[in-house]
Parts: C-alpha cells; sequence; structure tokens
C-alpha cells in the first residue's frame, strides 16, 4: 500500500492539534492564569494570549476572572456615629484580583467567595470604625463644608485597603461607597412626629406670610394711587394757574375801559348763571318787563 | 481521486480488523462495501470540516458591535477592535472567539434601595402597602436628607456603552456597578439636599445633582459609558403624606392670596393712573378754555369798546337788553310780578325743593 502526502499532512495535522491540546493553553483578556506544577505555584499569567505548559499530570492552569468584582455587604447593621446615633449602613465595594499568585495561595482554589467572605468582614469592621469616628452631620448635611460623605467612604477604602494589602490576599480594592443608610425602626417613627410638626410649622407660616404679604400689597397699592392722585391734583392746579397767568395777559386789553369791562364782565356772569333750568320771576321795573307796567291786566302766568 | 481514496483506507482506519483478501467472493464483497463506506465517511468528514470553517460566520445586528479574542487576545486595538453591523467570519471556537456587546441601544438600570417595598401589582394600581408606624429597615428604603429627615428616592438611569472593551473587560457585572453609584448617588445627593427641596422646590436641581454624582462616579470607576438621561422620583413617607399635602395646599393658598392681591393692585393702580390722565386732561382743558375765552373777550371788548364810547349809556341798555332777551330764551320758568295796585310789595312764597335732581339749579328774584 503506498502513503498518500495528504494522507501524511493530514496525519501530522491531527497529531499537531492533539499534541496543542496537551501543551498549550489560552487566557482571555479578562483573565489571569496560575500555573502550578506538581501542585505547586510556579507561574503567573498576566497578559492575555496563548501559552505553553506541560500536559496535566506535571503543570495544572487555573484562571481567575481579574474584572472588577462588585461586592455588596448584605447586612444592613447598625453603627453608633461619634454623636450616639444609631445609624444603618449597608456599603458596596469594587475589587479585583490584582496579584493571582497571592490570591490563589490564600484562598482555597482561588475561589471568589471565599474571597468575598473574607472581605466582608474586613469592611465590616472598617464601617462601623470610621463612621464610629465622625458626627451625623458628616454624612448628611447641606452645608458642603460639613458634610465629609466621600471622605469617610475613602476612609473606609483606606482602611480596607491596608488590612488587604497586610494579609497579602493580592486583592485591589477599586472603589468603596454607601448603597443605603438608615435608621432603626424606632427613630424612624420619631422623625416622623419631627417631620409633622416641621409641616405644621410650614402650614402656618405660609398662611400668616400669605395673609401679610397680601395685606400689604393692597394697602401699599392704594398708598400709590392715592399719591398719584394727588400729584395729579397738583399738577391740575399747576396747569390751571398757568391757564391763569396766560390769560392775565389780556386784561391789559380791559384796562382800557374797566368801567365797560365790568359791566361785560358781569353779564356774562349773570348768563352763565342762568344757563339750566332757572326760574325767574320779575316785576314791572325790570327791563324789558317795564313795557308790560303799563297794562293793568296783566295776570300772572303760569 | 478515488485512488486517493483508496489509499486512505488503511491511513484513516488503522484499526480496522478486516484484512483484505481478495480470494473469496464473501470477502471480495465485505471489501468493497466497506471501501464504499470508507468513502462516505471520506466524504462526510470533508462536509464536517467545511462546516467547521463555515461556523465561523457570524453577524452583528445593527445595535452591537462584536470584538473578537483570538487565543484570549482581542484583535485590534481600541476603536479597530470593534466590528460594526453585517457578516464577519472568525476561526471556530479553539483559536477565536466572538463577544459581543451591545452599543447603540439605550441600557437602562433602576435604583430602588430608596423606595418602599412594594409588589409590581401595587406598583401597576397605584396604590400604597399601608403604613405601619416605622418603617422596617431593609424592607422599606429611604435616604436621609440633609435636615434629617426621610424621603423615599428611586431612579431610572438610561446610558450608552462607550467603551464596550473596558465595559466588558474591565468588570465582571458592570450593570450592577452601574446600579451601585446610581444607589449611592441618590443616598450622597439627597444628604446635601432639604426634605422640600427634593419634593417639591427644586425637583430639577435634585436630579441634575444627582446626575452630576453619578457621571462622576462612572467617570472615576472608567466604566466607559455615558449618562443619556437620569430620572429621579421622590416621595415623602406615606405616615406624613397627609401633613406634606397640607403645606402644599397652604402654599397654594398662600400663593392665591397674593395673586389677588396682586390683581387688586392692578386694577387699583390702573384706575388711580386713569383718573390722574383724566384731572390733568380736565385741567389742560380747562386751562385751554380759559385763555381762549379771555382771549375772545379781549377781542369782543376791542371791538365794542370804540361803540361803547360813541354812546356809553344807550350801548349798556342795549347789550343788557340784548343779553337779557337771550337768556330768557333759554330759562324754563318766567314769572312776572306785576306791582300791587296801592303800591306795596307783594308777598312771594317759593317752595324750593322741586325735584331731587341735580343740585345746579338756581333761583333768583328780582329786588
Amino acid at each position: 500500500m503506498k502513503r498518500n502526502p495528504l494522507s501524511i499532512t493530514v496525519g501530522v495535522l491531527l497529531l499537531v492539534i492533539f499534541c496543542l491540546l496537551l501543551f498549550t493553553f489560552q487566557v482571555r483578556q479578562s483573565e489571569v492564569g496560575v500555573v502550578t506544577t506538581f501542585g505547586k505555584p510556579t507561574r503567573t499569567i498576566s497578559q492575555p494570549g496563548p501559552y505553553l505548559k506541560w500536559p496535566w499530570p506535571i503543570q495544572k492552569v487555573y484562571k481567575f476572572d481579574q474584572r472588577i468584582q462588585n461586592f455588596e455587604d448584605d447586612r444592613f447593621d447598625e453603627v453608633l456615629t461619634a454623636d450616639n446615633f444609631n445609624l444603618l449602613a449597608m456599603v458596596y465595594m469594587g475589587w479585583r484580583i490584582n496579584d493571582p499568585m497571592a490570591f490563589f495561595t490564600k484562598f482555597a482554589n482561588g475561589s471568589i467567595t471565599e474571597a468575598e467572605k473574607a472581605l466582608r468582614s474586613l469592611i465590616r469592621t472598617a464601617k462601623s470604625a470610621v463612621i464610629g469616628r465622625h458626627p451625623l452631620s458628616d454624612l448628611v448635611s447641606a452645608s458642603e463644608a460639613e458634610a465629609k460623605f466621600t471622605q469617610i467612604e475613602s476612609e473606609i477604602l483606606q482602611i480596607v485597603q491596608s488590612q488587604v494589602a497586610a494579609n497579602n490576599y493580592g486583592i485591589e480594592i477599586e472603589f468603596v461607597g454607601f448603597k443605603k443608610l438608615g435608621l432603626p425602626e424606632s427613630v424612624t417613627t420619631e422623625v416622623f412626629n419631627r417631620m409633622q410638626s416641621e409641616r405644621q410649622v410650614l402650614i402656618s407660616k405660609f398662611q400668616n406670610e400669605g395673609e401679610a404679604e397680601a395685606a400689604k400689597i393692597k394697602s401699599t397699592a392704594e398708598r400709590k394711587a392715592a399719591e398719584l392722585l394727588a400729584s395729579a391734583e397738583a399738577e391740575a392746579t399747576r396747569i390751571r394757574g398757568l391757564g391763569e397767568a396766560e390769560a392775565a395777559k389780556s386784561l391789559a386789553t380791559f384796562q382800557q375801559h374797566p368801567e365797560l369791562a365790568n359791566f361785560m364782565f358781569r353779564l356774562s356772569a349773570l348768563e352763565a348763571s342762568l344757563k339750566e333750568r332757572t326760574t325767574l320771576i320779575f316785576d314791572q321795573r325790570t327791563p324789558p318787563f317795564d313795557l308790560l307796567g303799563a297794562m293793568q291786566t296783566n295776570q300772572l302766568q303760569k | 481521486m478515488n485512488g486517493a481514496q483508496q489509499t486512505n483506507q488503511p491511513e484513516r482506519q488503522p484499526p480496522v480488523p478486516v484484512p483484505v483478501t481478495p480470494e473469496d467472493a464473501g470477502s471480495q464483497a465485505l471489501a468493497e462495501a466497506l471501501r464504499s463506506s470508507f468513502g462516505l465517511i471520506k466524504f462526510v468528514m470533508l462536509g464536517l470540516v467545511v462546516a467547521f470553517f463555515a461556523s465561523g460566520f457570524f453577524t452583528v445586528g445593527p445595535q452591537e458591535r462584536a470584538i473578537i479574542l483570538r487565543f484570549g487576545r482581542p484583535v485590534g486595538e481600541g476603536e479597530k477592535a470593534l466590528l460594526g453591523p453585517g457578516l464577519h467570519w472568525s476561526f471556530p471556537y479553539p483559536i477565536d472567539e466572538v463577544r459581543r456587546v451591545p452599543i447603540t441601544e439605550i441600557q437602562t438600570v433602576r435604583s430602588t434601595t430608596g423606595w418602599y417595598a412594594t409588589t409590581p401589582e401595587q406598583e401597576l394600581a397605584g396604590t400604597e402597602p399601608p403604613a405601619g408606624a416605622g418603617l422596617v429597615p431593609g424592607a422599606d428604603g429611604y435616604v436621609l436628607t440633609a435636615d434629617q429627615n426621610i424621603v423615599h428616592c428611586r431612579a431610572v438611569l438610561y446610558y450608552r456603552i462607550t467603551d464596550p472593551i473596558r465595559y466588558v473587560f474591565g468588570f465582571a457585572n458592570a450593570e450592577s456597578n452601574i446600579v451601585h453609584a446610581l444607589d449611592n448617588a441618590l443616598l450622597y445627593t439627597a444628604a446635601r439636599f432639604n426634605v422640600d427641596d427634593i419634593i417639591v422646590r427644586d425637583i430639577a436641581g435634585f436630579r441634575e445633582a444627582v446626575r452630576r454624582r453619578v457621571e462622576q462616579l462612572l467617570a472615576q470607576q472608567d466604566l466607559g459609558v455615558l449618562v443619556e438621561q437620569c430620572d429621579v422620583e421622590s416621595r415623602p413617607p406615606r405616615h406624613v403624606r397627609d401633613a406634606f399635602n397640607r403645606v402644599l395646599q397652604a402654599e397654594v393658598t398662600r400663593a392665591k392670596l397674593l395673586d389677588e392681591a396682586r390683581s387688586y393692585e392692578n386694577q387699583v393702580l390702573s384706575k388711580a393712573n386713569a383718573d390722574a390722565a383724566g384731572i390733568l386732561n380736565t385741567a389742560e382743558s380747562d386751562r385751554t378754555n380759559l385763555v381762549a375765552t379771555i382771549a375772545a373777550e379781549a377781542e369782543r371788548f376791542e371791538k365794542l369798546l370804540p361803540q361803547y364810547r360813541l354812546n356809553p349809556d344807550l350801548f349798556k341798555l342795549q347789550l343788557l337788553t340784548e343779553t337779557v332777551g337771550r337768556m330768557l330764551a333759554s330759562v324754563q320758568d318766567k314769572f312776572f310780578l306785576p306791582e300791587r295796585g296801592d303800591g306795596k310789595s307783594r308777598e312771594l312764597r317759593l317752595l324750593l325743593s322741586r325735584e331731587p335732581v341735580k343740585p345746579k339749579t338756581s333761583s333768583s328774584t328780582q329786588q
């Protein structure tokens, strides 16, 4: 039987694949690896890519997720603040394996659950220690200067970080933050009572304020109106005065013969006064009714 | 091709237990059958190889990007690593691995740690669980405000992934990370606002502050996302809801009172303005009237003077008579009292309050 080059190629290819499966391994972008030789960790793989190793009984590869893990302390603990407030606090943190070798040796087979267990107790102590150093107003306050919310968070972060480093967990803490803050149930009822009375104060404040403001606006308006009218009156008087002054210029004309002027003024005054709904009673001496005096038989007219 | 097939048989199938012996017809038939079945297997294997490579084809949808990991390492750097929508090919599994990342579509996360315990049914119906004495820690969420009050807050954050490589390879669970950041932002911001600002007065400011804090946290943690929108809903605890509503009512009443006062102010002022303008106009017209009248009188005087000079008494009489005549035409009632025969004066009684009309009416008697 003759050997065909194609079959040889295929055979070699299969062999190569088989060897590759035995002697190589891949580490993904999001992973780090530890290679153990006869159970002893000997090599750390921190860059992704293909790597060589001895086959199974000799070397073994452990791969870990090196991405940032999210961890939240599921207990909503009571902690005491520096000014003796009972506060409930829950924190979360992001951590990452930064030294796979240390991580692998510290926690059985590099179990993330085991690591979180250790972190949980660390963060609980750190949390109560840090909050115990601060009054409540550091966490909760309107003034920016007083509020040390982020400072408290970073203090917790520092404590946990230094503990992790001291224990050589091979872990890096990326961030720590508060997830929840609360008060014990009995305290919440007190808070509600306080809120109720605060609301009451606000209600009466609004009521009184409203009435007072409205009254103020109204009286101001009335004052302004009166002022407007008064100044208008003053202006009117001034205008009339101007008119009179102007008219006085014509008086020179009348000076030529005051007697006639007087007579004419009286005439026009008389005429003006008798313009509307007037009743006049005459006797026979008034011209032109003196003409009637000559008649003997005239009667009263209705 | 046929030859290759034949020669291939033993190589591909070394453990074939049947030696090919062409002596008897039975074994020859068997060999024939084997040969044809090997041919079939060969064909199937070829098909498998083709299928193996064809399985490297994949499509990327319009809302996503894909990253090829070759031996675990992303192919290409940064933006170039992202494959856009369309048909792509990669080596099949052990060599390449395709990771899909949603990118253009808007992602949503919700924070409910600051909200009271509620069920979806209650949420739909818009009802709330009955209020107990206090809030049970753990079950009922809330946030503490700067004036140490309790408020319920929840938020919805809409974001887009801008750096898929960081988002997928940097975080074991980026989404829950964002939820945590949102929780923290609500907590942090509420601790900086007074309860009235959160609920009524500065809702938009509170929302913006939450958004800023989330953005700051996400940037610090370098999550590779862009915040599109952040909705925040806040409510006073149901234990004190009534009190809050009453405050609102009081505020509304106050606003109403003020509005009324302002409209009264407008009314009074515009009336005063109109009146003032009226007064001024009257004064102006009085003035022009006066001036014009006097001027006219003066002119008339000028014209009459020469005539007067000619014969003063006659002229006066004429003028008087003329005026009285004109005047009498407009007088309503005229009475003539002739002298009594004996020359004594008559007694005349006047009933003055004639009509309840304008008090302008005047009566005069002749002396």
